[in-house]
């Protein structure tokens, strides 16, 4: 039995469908790309797959990663490219490799947040301002209900750049199996605190170990 | 590479399930528009989801691109949320490939299968910025047309599409796509392609039909014009194994109602239950070889990785060689971890055998169709299926393990009384004894049986095509009849919307008067009616009143056998004098054997085509 991690972005159309509806896709990708993969052994089995930090809806994702098992031993250049083959055009293969971390070293997520402004540093300077409270509470939706959540500490740490239309923001915000901070919630902050609603594209770039190393 | 417009992108977010809008999925057929003659938009009235677990527009979308000079695209119906931003932002209705306007494309297409739906319709040219009536759009562009089962009374929207596809698609739609090429090239006017259009066989053009009607609002004649013919004979592939069927398809990225693939075994339906119309006006009876259908299935598996198959049909336990069928797929499907489903089971047609084959329900429950309690009642609709042949087949289910039956019945049928009503619940009743009867049933798990009644609708070219439905009063008794009588605790009963099931009945055999009261539905706003949460009864009463039309003329008159009907110059092969015999024989409760004992000599053997041209062995 072979682990494999399989390293893929997740952009255009693709970026709006949900977790779950990935899940299914990458299962039918795999199934028609003829790779030996396991299947779990239930009484319904299924192509084993564990992914990473699932991303929340209409957020890219540069290098996301999920594990599988060959119960073959595979050529993983030759793996990535049947598996290209069969997934939709947004979603791409960088390469397969042997997984050396396991998903509980990820501790971070590197994101950048485009927001589209006329005047990107009068937003710059509504979000500085917005930050220099003493808290910055929001709510955040979730299965048990709202909660209300200080974001200022993971936000703090944010640079930000200009570019024409455009305020770009990249910030590293904690994102484990433990729990993670969903960037929108800065724009939920600017929305519910600053009555700000600018149209936001957020790209998660990549996954960190606690050191901010690459996860591998 | 998205396609969708740059707009859209920005409301995205802001609508529940974006997946919906954003194409991109594999087997999408994206074609370069500079490089293809005509565009066609095809249409589903009603929401992604529904619309992508559709078989027809799989076939049709397939054997469209086939063809190097078409490109066709998927639309489908946006939600209120996404409807209600792209109108703030005045986005007009796209399609999913190439992300271009409706309103850029030669043919919109809509597929008709419920009249719940023509709301949806109209309110979709609306977001296309597409004027409504046919006359209102003078060139030889933006040609509205439809096809479907509600083609084959489309006079209710007669005034808004140019011509409609009756009967198969795969053959007739492709010739008149080719017939507007030509016309172009030609540089002919939209007048003389619908004037040509009219003389394909299967192809209805309304404008070339006057219809006048007599003072008490019945039809008192249809007359052509311009050379269209008196009657349109609907069209029907003669060979299921030389049709068109497609071997590949947009997988959709989000889930769908059936996400599955779908593979049409058989098409038309031997049983002629009278309520049925899908049983009268996709007759003959034609099935594909074993064969076909097992290339079909490796095909659509090989290219769209899902790990499930169902064999589709009207009634699939009728395909002759079932067993030989499964025998052929399982020599393959369980090695590549793929399961078989049949969409619905006969009673009569129940078997353990059959259960363990293919995996057509989860363990947890069973659905049976009886639609009627009483077997005088089951005799009148001609359901063919005996109380003993029920209780055989539950008791089959409960040795089997199952514990749970959900049964399907219909109320305001012909001839119903208040005795037959109760007997759906006695019928749920029996199940429940049957049950405790039963020595090898699963331990330590209670029965539930749950009975679900619809109200019944009568359909054009059906024998019921001239009974006035129940008002929505009797029906609402009949549905108390249901809650009152005495049932089992272990039986539940349920019934849906008479409004809904009313208004359906209006649509189905309405005329072309209907035509405003759906203009001023739309006006209105309405949409979606099929939805609980966008259906508003009091809406459409008003739009009625505010045309001077009474819906219970439509729904809940009873009309005489020699009455014109508004879809009487369409003609499905089936006989009109037959549909009256077998409505006579149903008030007499007498049964008609289904085509494969006997023929009925219905009409459908003028196709030439499956059974009706068979060779019966089994028949003297």
């Amino acid at each position: 039995m072979q682990n494999v991690r399989i390293w893929f972005s997740k952009t255009g159309a693709v970026k709006y469908i949900s977790h779950l509806d990935l899940t299914r896709c990458m299962a039918r990708a795999l199934k028609l790309s003829g790779l030996p993969v396991w299947y779990t052994q239930g009484f319904n089995p299924r192509i084993y797959m564990t992914f990473a930090m699932p991303l929340s809806l209409g957020v890219s994702g540069l290098r996301e990663c999920v594990d599988i098992r060959l119960t073959e031993e595979t050529g993983l250049e030759d793996a990535a490219r049947r598996l290209s083959a069969y997934l939709p055009a947004d979603i791409t293969v960088l390469g397969l490799t042997q997984p050396e971390l396991g998903f509980e070293e990820a501790a971070y997520g590197e994101y950048e947040l485009r927001l589209e402004a006329e005047h990107p540093e009068a937003l710059a300077a509504e979000l500085q301002e917005l930050l220099a409270g003493e808290t910055v509470t929001v709510m955040k939706h979730g299965k048990k209900g709202d909660k209300a959540v200080d974001i200022k500490p993971y936000f703090s740490l944010m640079e930000w750049r200009t570019e024409p239309g455009w305020l770009v923001l990249d910030v590293k915000l904690p994102c484990s199996l433990n729990g993670s901070v969903n960037p929108n919630l800065l724009l939920e902050a600017l929305k519910t605190l600053r009555c700000l609603e600018p149209y936001g594209e957020i790209t998660r770039k990549r996954l960190l170990t606690k050191d901010f190393s690459d996860m591998r | 590479m998205e396609m969708y417009p740059k707009e859209v992108e920005k409301l995205l977010l802001k609508v529940q399930k974006p997946g919906r809008y954003v194409g991109g999925e594999t087997h999408a057929v994206v074609k370069d528009k500079s490089q293809v003659d005509v565009r066609f938009a095809f249409c589903f009235p009603d929401i992604y989801e529904i619309g992508m677990s559709h078989l027809g527009i799989r076939i049709l979308y397939g054997a469209f691109n086939q063809v190097p000079y078409f490109w066709c695209e998927r639309v489908f119906a946006p939600w209120v949320d996404m409807e209600r931003q792209m109108k703030e932002r005045g986005i007009p209705l796209y399609a999913l490939e190439s992300g271009d306007p409706v309103k850029e494309f030669d043919f919109i297409g809509f597929t008709l299968q419920y009249e719940l739906s023509y709301t949806n319709v109209l309110n979709m040219l609306r977001l296309a910025g597409i004027p409504l009536r046919s006359a209102d759009r003078p060139e030889l562009f933006n040609i509205v047309v439809g096809g479907g089962p509600c083609a084959c009374n489309p006079e209710p929207l007669a005034d808004f599409f140019d011509l409609f596809f009756l009967g198969d698609g795969e053959e007739v739609d492709l010739e008149v796509m080719e017939l507007y090429r030509q016309c172009k090239k030609e540089g002919a006017g939209k007048q003389e392609f619908l004037r040509r259009a009219a003389q394909v066989e299967g192809v209805y053009v309304p404008s070339l039909y006057e219809v006048e009607y007599h003072e008490d609002g019945t039809v008192k004649s249809c007359t052509p014009k311009e050379g269209a013919p008196a009657k349109v004979r609907k069209r029907s592939v003669e060979n299921m194994d030389t049709a068109y069927f497609p071997e590949s398809f947009p997988v959709p990225l989000i889930e769908v109602v059936h996400d599955r693939i779908s593979v049409e075994v058989l098409r038309g339906c031997i049983r002629g239950c009278r309520f049925c119309q899908a049983g009268f006006l996709y007759r003959p009876f034609r099935e594909k070889s074993i064969d076909t259908i097992d290339r079909q299935c490796r095909a659509l598996c090989a290219s769209s990785g899902y790990d499930e198959i169902s064999l589709s049909s009207l009634s699939t336990s009728d395909y002759s060689c079932l067993n030989e069928l499964l025998d052929r797929l399982h020599t393959w499907t369980e090695k590549e971890k793929v399961s078989l489903s049949l969409p619905s089971l006969r009673v009569d047609n129940f078997s353990p055998e059959l259960m363990t084959r293919v995996n057509s329900v989860r363990k947890s429950g069973l659905t049976f169709a009886p639609e009627a309690g009483s077997q005088r009642m089951r005799d009148v609709i001609n359901k063919n299926v005996t109380r003993e042949e029920l209780l055989h087949t539950v008791n089959i289910a409960f040795t089997e393990g199952w514990t749970r039956i959900k049964l399907y019945f219909m109320i305001g049928l012909p001839t119903e009384t208040a005795d037959d009503v109760a007997a759906i619940v006695d019928l749920g009743n029996q199940v429940v004894d049957a049950f405790f009867e039963n020595k090898e049933k699963p331990r330590g798990k209670a029965v539930e049986v749950s009975l679900s009644a619809a109200a019944f609708v009568p359909k054009p070219f059906t024998p019921f095509q001239w009974f006035g439905q129940d008002t929505m009063e009797e029906l609402a008794q009949k549905q108390q009849l249901l809650k009152t009588t005495k049932r089992s605790r272990r039986v539940s009963v349920s019934y849906h919307g008479a409004q809904t099931s009313f208004l359906e009945a209006v649509f189905a055999r309405g005329d072309r008067r209907l035509c405003a009261v759906l203009e001023k539905a739309v006006e209105y706003g309405l949409h979606f009616d099929g939805w609980d949460d966008c259906f508003d009864f009091d809406q459409w009463m008003e739009a009625f009143a505010a045309c001077g039309l009474d819906p219970a003329f439509y729904a809940n008159r009873t009309r005489g056998f020699d009455e014109v009907f508004p879809w009487d110059h369409l003609d499905y092969g089936i006989r009109k004098e037959f549909l009256a015999e077998e409505c006579r024989r149903a008030y007499q409760a007498q049964t008609t054997p289904n085509c494969r004992e006997k023929c009925s000599a219905c009409g459908a053997a003028c196709f030439k085509g499956g059974l009706c041209v068979a060779e019966r062995k089994d028949m003297v």
